[in-house]
């Protein structure tokens, strides 16, 4: 058991440093122009002047002729002078997906457990549910805007919106494959509804239900993400796509050595996300068979 | 109550039929009446697919007959109710509840307070020998101990009837005579009325005080016939001559 | 004979539930009628964006307003270029992404060193969001179809990965057994029963990884808004702002992934029909 584990590490850990080693090989050697496989040594500043968050120093003549380019300060620099940083815009997006999380989970386990619960709830509603999650939540943006105005809510409502359509169907199959039996049980034991809910439904569901909750955080980043991508001055999202106004920002030639950081950050942050998810589902499902 | 009356009835099934519907549709019940009688332990017993757990759904109240009606101590059946406790087949012990929270689920859906609940459900663990695991998850029990703690878990609730749906058909031959032997005794102690679902003649004839068999699908009824076997029954009560000979009427009811 | 209420186990039949299914879709549109007619006199109808006011945004379009706006749109063939266009792209990524994601899934499913290897590279890309690699996706292969099919196939590849890999390593060690009991090559049983057995699950994450290709698209398409494309389309409604076509822009890709998804379904099942049982 113990041979099975350790190999898995190694090969893991020899693989990551092998991607990792390859691509600074590759990068310093020349054989790619700047723009499109930044050099390991510009990703490293980008980072550092990111996480710490002050001017890059003006580019001087030795700086060109030594090939660094000028215009890949550009980027870091509008966002510096927005007041942008690494850990800031990931506290930023982490904080959007977290609030798209708490509100969107209950929402979708609620409609999910109705629909599971009661044959004729599924019967009106499940038309209309498979109708609005075919329509995708970012699309939803310009529209909310027109509502609502340029705040909060048109970046939260599609994180809401994605989370709730993603957490509706495992919620339902728990409820509805899984309860069944227990619920007949429990039934004929005399319990009533609030009690049967809760202590008989939800924990049959649970299970399945943390499942789509691991899911519905990969889809909360997404989503918040993108639409930091579209609209909004702070965030991950923008940080990747060049700060400046939305009208701009097509116009706005990326750095590649940001948008490294920036992906390489966003797949920590989800990673160490679902590794909580995970911690989490295993910690409330010890009881399983 | 005098001696001369028959015991009261305490369910009766009038003329019920029931079909599956769907594509192609099944009827699974085809007019069964049935009357059971107080304190009476009845063992329905029949193939494979012949509507007994239909009946026993139907008279749990979870199923509604397409055909007939169902009653209890004289009133239509319309749902499931405390007075009938009911044993599913399937494997219905809560996974993330630990036995003792279990057995006093339907204690706690009576509003009786925690004291209360935790002696009933002692007494209950103890009674069928796992006291030692009453703190334990079920994914702990093997598939007999489990189901003894369902059967408790519905004793608990103390209701009159007891609606049992095969539940030692998973178990080894061994651990289902010994969980046989320990209704037997459960039974003896308190004088339930039990409907008792059952493919399995021997079984029947060692728990029951009558016998009901069914035909296949469509399942109706086909013998109806009084075991009189002196109580409590033990293990040589198998191989005597009247057990045998009540075996080979049940194989030519069967058919 | 006893009232007809719903049975525990059963439900009434087929047609009470399609009846049921469409009186629901049709409040909605009856709702969404009333609160067109209400708006109309009440929504405001100038709005400020940030630099100026807009005049006439219909913030409820009412009905006559997107028949108007669905019929100017199929005519102009604005609408149906948009569809190809857009559809196009989801498929060939779909295809590309869905493909190269089985053949990895499985070899990673067989070989437990194979898996080892790769999941830094998988982990990497399943946590980011795809949309963040969209900038570099356009760095690296231009500002056009390139950028956008291979997003789509690269997020569809790894949500098609692990639907694979999980498919392979969850076949029962019995099937393998009886397999080798019966004197079948490595081969035989790989085509025969592992590949078979692991098409439920590919399939399923085949279906999630559609609707993931079409949510790619719209976003991608949104951010890097050229050509006919849909996203073009909304970005333009969302430009003026147009609302109507800003509905019918969503509609349109609404009715889209459905098509898609009932399609897949459609498949799915014929596919996995021995896995249902009949009685």
């Amino acid at each position: 058991m113990k041979s099975v584990s350790t190999q898995r590490l190694v090969l893991g850990f020899a693989s990551l440093l092998a991607m990792v080693l390859a691509y600074a090989l590759v990068s310093n050697a020349g054989l790619f122009r700047p723009e499109v496989v930044p050099p390991a040594r510009e990703i490293a500043v980008a980072f550092t002047e990111l996480v710490v968050g002050t001017r890059p120093p003006p580019v001087t003549e030795s700086d060109v002729h030594k090939g660094h380019h000028g215009h890949s300060s550009d980027h870091v620099g509008t966002l510096l002078q927005q007041g942008v940083t690494l850990q800031g815009s990931l506290a930023i997006t982490g904080a959007r997906v977290l609030i798209g999380l708490a509100a969107g989970v209950p929402l979708g386990v609620l409609l999910g457990v109705l629909m599971g619960w009661s044959r004729r709830a599924d019967d009106y509603l499940h038309p209309i549910y498979v109708l609005l999650r075919s329509v995708p939540p970012l699309a939803l943006i310009t529209y909310v805007m027109l509502w609502l105005g340029h705040g909060e809510a048109h970046r939260l409502i599609p994180i809401v919106y994605a989370v709730a359509a993603t957490l509706v169907i495992p919620a339902y199959h728990g409820v509805r494959d899984v309860a069944g039996t227990y619920v007949v049980a429990a039934r004929s034991l005399g319990a009533r509804p609030w009690l049967l809910i809760r202590k008989v439904v939800l924990p049959a569901a649970g299970p399945a239900i943390l499942d789509g909750l691991r899911y519905a955080v990969a889809i909360a980043w997404m989503t918040a993400v993108g639409a930091e991508m579209l609209m909004s001055e702070n965030g991950m999202g923008n940080l990747i796509v060049g700060g400046g106004l939305w009208a701009s920002r097509t116009q706005t030639k990326a750095d590649p050595a940001v948008v490294m950081v920036g992906i390489v950050a966003l797949a920590a942050a989800g990673w160490a996300m679902d590794a909580l998810a995970r911690a989490a589902t295993v910690r409330l499902t010890r009881w399983v068979r | 109550m005098t001696a001369g009356d028959p015991p009261r009835l305490r369910l009766q099934a009038v003329d019920v039929g029931y079909t599956y519907s769907g594509r192609t549709a099944t009827q699974a019940l085809e007019t069964i009446s049935l009357d059971v009688h107080d304190s009476e332990f009845l063992a329905v017993l029949g193939p494979v697919g012949c509507g007994k757990t239909t009946l026993l759904r139907i008279f749990a109240g979870f199923l509604r007959p397409t055909t007939g009606s169902v009653a209890c101590d004289g009133s239509v059946v319309e749902g499931p109710g405390r007075e009938r406790g009911y044993v599913l087949q399937e494997d219905a012990i809560f996974p993330w509840m630990t036995v003792r929270e279990n057995v006093e689920f339907g204690l706690l859906a009576r509003g009786v307070d925690a004291a209360a609940r935790g002696a009933t459900s002692r007494e209950m663990i103890r009674l069928i020998g796992l006291s030692r695991f009453e703190e334990a998850y079920p994914k702990e029990l093997s598939a007999g101990m489990s189901k003894m703690v369902e059967v408790v878990r519905v004793l608990a609730t103390d209701p009159a009837i007891l609606l049992l749906d095969e539940p030692f058909g998973a178990l080894d031959a061994q651990t289902r005579a010994r969980m046989q032997d320990e209704l037997a005794r459960l039974w003896e102690r308190r004088r339930k009325t039990v409907l008792f679902v059952t493919h399995d003649a021997e079984e029947a004839l060692y728990l029951a005080d009558r016998i009901v068999v069914l035909s296949p699908r469509p399942g109706r009824v086909k013998a109806d016939f009084r075991v009189d076997l002196p109580r409590p029954r033990s293990l040589e009560a198998r191989f005597s001559p009247a057990f045998s000979a009540l075996k080979r009427q049940i194989w030519e009811a069967l058919g | 004979m006893p009232p007809k209420k719903n049975n525990f186990f059963l439900g009434p039949g087929l047609r009470t539930r399609a009846a049921r299914a469409f009186l629901g879709v049709g409040a909605l549109a009856v709702l969404y009628g009333i609160a067109a007619e209400i708006g109309r006199g009440r929504l405001p109808d100038r709005i400020w964006l940030g630099t100026h006011y807009v005049e006439n945004v219909q913030l409820l379009p009412p009905y006559r307003s997107l028949l108007e706006e669905t019929a100017f749109l199929l005519e102009s063939g604005i609408l149906l270029d948009s569809v190809a266009v857009s559809a196009g792209r989801v498929l060939l990524g779909f295809l590309l992404g869905g493909a190269l994601g089985i053949l990895l899934g499985i070899a990673t499913g067989r070989a437990a060193r194979a898996e080892y290897l790769a999941d830094p590279w998988v982990t990497f890309f399943r946590f980011t969001p795809a949309l963040a690699l969209l900038p570099l996706f356009v760095l690296w292969f231009g500002y056009g179809e390139g950028s956008k099919v291979l997003l789509i196939a690269a997020s569809v590849a790894v949500v098609t990965l692990l639907g694979a890999h999980q498919g392979v390593r969850s076949v029962p060690r019995v099937y393998l057994e009886a397999a080798s009991a019966l004197g079948a090559s490595p081969g035989l049983a790989f085509r025969k029963i592992v590949l078979p057995a692991a098409s439920p699950q590919i399939f399923a994450s085949l279906r999630i990884g559609l609707g993931l290709a079409w949510v790619t698209i719209v976003v991608a398409e949104l951010i890097d808004a050229r050509m006919p494309s849909l996203g073009y389309l909304l970005t333009l409604a969302g430009a003026y702002p147009r609302v109507p076509t800003m509905v019918v822009g969503i509609a349109t890709i609404g009715a889209l992934v459905l098509a898609f998804d009932l399609l897949a379904l459609a498949v799915h099942a014929r596919a996995t029909r021995w896995m249902r049982r009949t009685a």
